[in-house]
């Protein structure tokens, strides 16, 4: 539970947190204005065809914030410091004062599924009043079993960071991968083209949990099924890995 | 020669540095000393015109540095760490810093001889040791064969066979007319090494002269310092 | 100040390819980029053969990847600046060459050298790739269109490469460099996608005009000599604001 907090108070005190917060509260919200406005005509006149996407896939786009987040809460651990300090890192720190690895691990995890969850819920409130905003009367409703989706999915993709992270310390892969792939821009989407074994992958799998596509491949339940085997499979890799590289390396 | 003329700096409402003036000399080691956070730092970055004074100047042989015809063979500076990319080879490195300033590759491995780092030119900078990372700053220093050498903390994290080959070198450079400026915290290892001694506290120069003259009634170097940095001067400590 | 001759300004230069070749990240970059490359290559052509045959345009396809491929590109402009900033270098740096405006404008040269070749390599690999698997399906090109736009592909790439670049100079952080520029190029330029008026004079969609042809059904396109001149004006622009926030700020 302490190595939890100390985890929070980490996580909170990053500089970069507050680019993954604002991001991730307002990039949302603002994909879904843009959508909603492009689609206005169609859903007034009632023959919009993504009438289930409107505002959802604010959600799903706009997830960056949490992927800032989850590389940079394992990334600032391995940041060298210039070599006058003697080309030390947090990770050495932080590893003295917990009493495993795994441990450790596990806390940061948490700290990072707590967050990426708190800022979801909040990115959902921007996004539905953005969305009202722009559509008045005509905004479809929110269900809760899509907008539960959508907080796993972000919660989900946090994790998916974390683990990547730690597999590569510096940050950039990641952040880069991720980023591009969760945009408009996607590799699991051209994939899934070419062969039907890209529907299982992490990101297209957890859209089924929250996004009504035209080609529906999974049940929401299933698709976030597979997309949390990802992530357990990622954190055991990254788990293993983690405990058994030197620091120093 | 170095010549540090009412140096001030402002960084937003604080006062780095309140009017320094003093001057380094060919032919002497010049002990640059001070508490932390007193402005050793900022005034050698100026100096190298890393950084930008809010007034006054710092001036090599007469010139700021941005305007020395060719900076590497005139002031060979060594700041903290290394000054090299971690990926990069410690020969890498120096090969780079050579082609800008017209040098041949066969000074790089001169260079490398006299601080010792032959053996682990080839090694990326991120497996060195803090000493062999000071012995490369040192090497980059060295490389144009100048005049004058500013060095900071030269000494941290060498062991003590570099301790006393730095201490060596730099008394011959002195006494064969080029300038030496170096900060240290080491008061003891300074007091073998430095002919002149420049003390800064707070952003002032408290003490500048020779190091007889500086030490005065005091029994060592360091109890001078302690007299001198805490509260005012003059007060007994 | 006094400004260095030709002879100094060689040597800077020379320098800051020696700084670039012997930093392992861009060599792995550029590795991962080609791969990169290659694959997406197999997978557009893959779905661009269970198409109509003979209505295919092999540059379209072969091309298609550029959207991601600018991704390695920006990554690889962000390197040369933000690795300045690595171990301290930037110190090194400047008591070596401290006249800024020319260091930093001779390493953008610099990295130019380097990527118009690779770029044109890559560009040039993918569109060969499908080439060689839909020339019997696709509609007849002809070599000099091909070479025209794959220096436009080149050009565009460049630009992209030095564009970043100077952001990274101006942020000297990758972190930020990286979210801002990915941001943009990923995710807020497909957005603003509905105003199409002013959005072809942002630097990409500018860019695009520099290899796409333009599809029949739109209006207001560009000439891919205006796409050249208002890429290279941005590139320009950015180059320009970094050198002197360079000039100003402490090291």
């Amino acid at each position: 539970m302490r190595a939890f907090n100390a985890e929070l108070s980490k996580l909170f005190s990053l500089p970069g947190i507050w680019l993954a917060f604002l991001i991730g509260a307002f990039a949302p919200a603002v994909i879904a204005a843009l959508d909603s406005i492009a689609q206005k005509e169609e859903i007034i006149a009632g023959l919009s065809t993504r009438l289930s996407e409107v505002g959802y896939i604010g959600l799903g786009l706009g997830v960056q914030g949490v992927i800032i987040l989850g590389v940079l809460a394992v990334s600032s651990e391995y940041l060298a410091e210039s070599s006058e300090s003697g080309g030390g890192q947090q990770i050495t720190t932080s590893l003295t004062v917990v009493s495993s690895r795994i441990h450790f691990l596990l806390a940061k995890a948490g700290a990072v599924t707590v967050i990426s969850i708190l800022l979801s819920v909040v990115a959902i409130m921007t996004t539905v009043s953005a969305t009202h905003l722009v559509l008045g009367e005509y905004t479809p409703a929110f269900e809760w079993p899509k907008l539960l989706g959508a907080v796993c999915y972000w919660a989900f993709t946090a994790l998916l960071a974390f683990g990547i992270t730690v597999l590569t310390k510096h940050g950039m892969i990641p952040l880069a991968v991720l980023i591009i792939n969760t945009s408009f821009v996607s590799f699991s989407f051209l994939l899934s083209k070419v062969t039907k074994l890209a529907l299982y992958l992490p990101d297209r799998a957890g859209f089924e949990m929250f996004m009504f596509l035209s080609n529906r491949f999974l049940t929401p339940f299933k698709g976030g099924l597979v997309m949390f085997a990802w992530v357990v499979v990622l954190f055991i890799a990254a788990a293993i890995v983690f405990h058994r590289r030197d620091v120093a390396s | 020669m170095i010549t540090i003329h009412n140096l001030v700096k402002r960084r937003g409402t604080q006062e780095i540095l309140s009017g320094i003036s003093f001057k380094a000399r060919p032919g002497r080691v010049t002990g640059f000393l001070g508490p932390n956070g007193a402005g050793k730092s900022s005034t050698l970055r100026i100096l190298l015109g890393l950084d930008r004074a809010t007034s006054g100047n710092a001036l090599i042989d007469g010139k700021p540095f941005a305007e020395l015809h060719n900076p590497l063979t005139t002031v060979g500076a060594a700041l903290d760490g290394s000054g090299a990319h971690r990926m990069r080879t410690g020969r890498e490195h120096l090969r780079w810093m050579a082609h800008a300033a017209g040098l041949s590759r066969s000074r790089v491995e001169e260079v490398l001889d006299i601080v010792g780092l032959t053996n682990a030119a080839g090694k990326r900078v991120a497996k060195y040791s803090l000493g062999m990372g000071r012995r490369l700053g040192m090497a980059a220093a060295l490389l144009g064969d100048p005049k004058i050498l500013v060095l900071d903390e030269p000494v941290n994290g060498l062991d003590p066979e570099g301790i006393r080959w730095i201490r060596t070198f730099l008394r011959e450079r002195a006494a064969s007319g080029n300038t030496v400026l170096l900060s240290s915290h080491l008061m003891g290892e300074l007091a073998e090494t430095v002919d002149d001694v420049v003390i800064i506290h707070h952003g002032k120069i408290v003490a500048d002269g020779s190091l007889e003259e500086v030490i005065g009634n005091h029994s060592t170097l360091e109890e001078a310092f302690f007299a001198l940095t805490s509260g005012l001067a003059g007060d007994v400590v | 100040m006094s400004f260095p001759s030709s002879k100094k300004i060689t040597r800077i230069l020379g320098a800051e390819l020696d700084k670039l070749v012997t930093l392992p990240s861009i060599w792995i970059t550029l590795t991962g980029t080609f791969i990169l490359n290659l694959l997406l290559a197999a997978s557009f052509t893959s779905v661009g053969l269970q198409g109509t045959a003979g209505t295919q345009s092999i540059l379209s396809i072969g091309l298609a990847s550029m959207r991601y491929l600018q991704a390695g590109f920006i990554i690889l402009g962000i390197l040369a600046t933000c690795s300045e900033y690595n171990g301290g270098q930037i110190r090194t740096t400047l008591t070596t060459i401290p006249w800024r405006g020319i260091q930093l404008s001779t390493k953008h040269f610099a990295l130019a050298i380097i990527i118009i070749p690779a770029a044109f390599i890559i560009a040039a690999s993918g569109v060969l790739y499908t080439f060689t698997m839909m020339k019997d399906t696709a509609v007849v090109i002809e070599i000099d269109t091909m070479i025209k736009t794959l220096l436009g592909a080149t050009g565009y790439l460049t630009c992209t490469t030095l564009l970043s670049a100077a952001i990274g100079a101006l942020f000297r952080r990758t972190t930020p460099a990286l979210v801002v520029l990915l941001g943009y190029y990923f995710v807020v330029s497909p957005l603003t996608r509905d105003f199409p008026t002013i959005r072809k004079y942002f630097p990409d969609t500018a860019g695009s005009y520099m290899y796409m042809p333009p599809s029949p059904n739109e209006i207001n396109v560009l000439t891919p000599m205006q796409g050249t001149g208002i890429s290279m004006l941005w590139t320009l622009i950015f180059i320009t604001v970094a050198i002197v926030l360079f000039r100003k700020r402490d090291a």
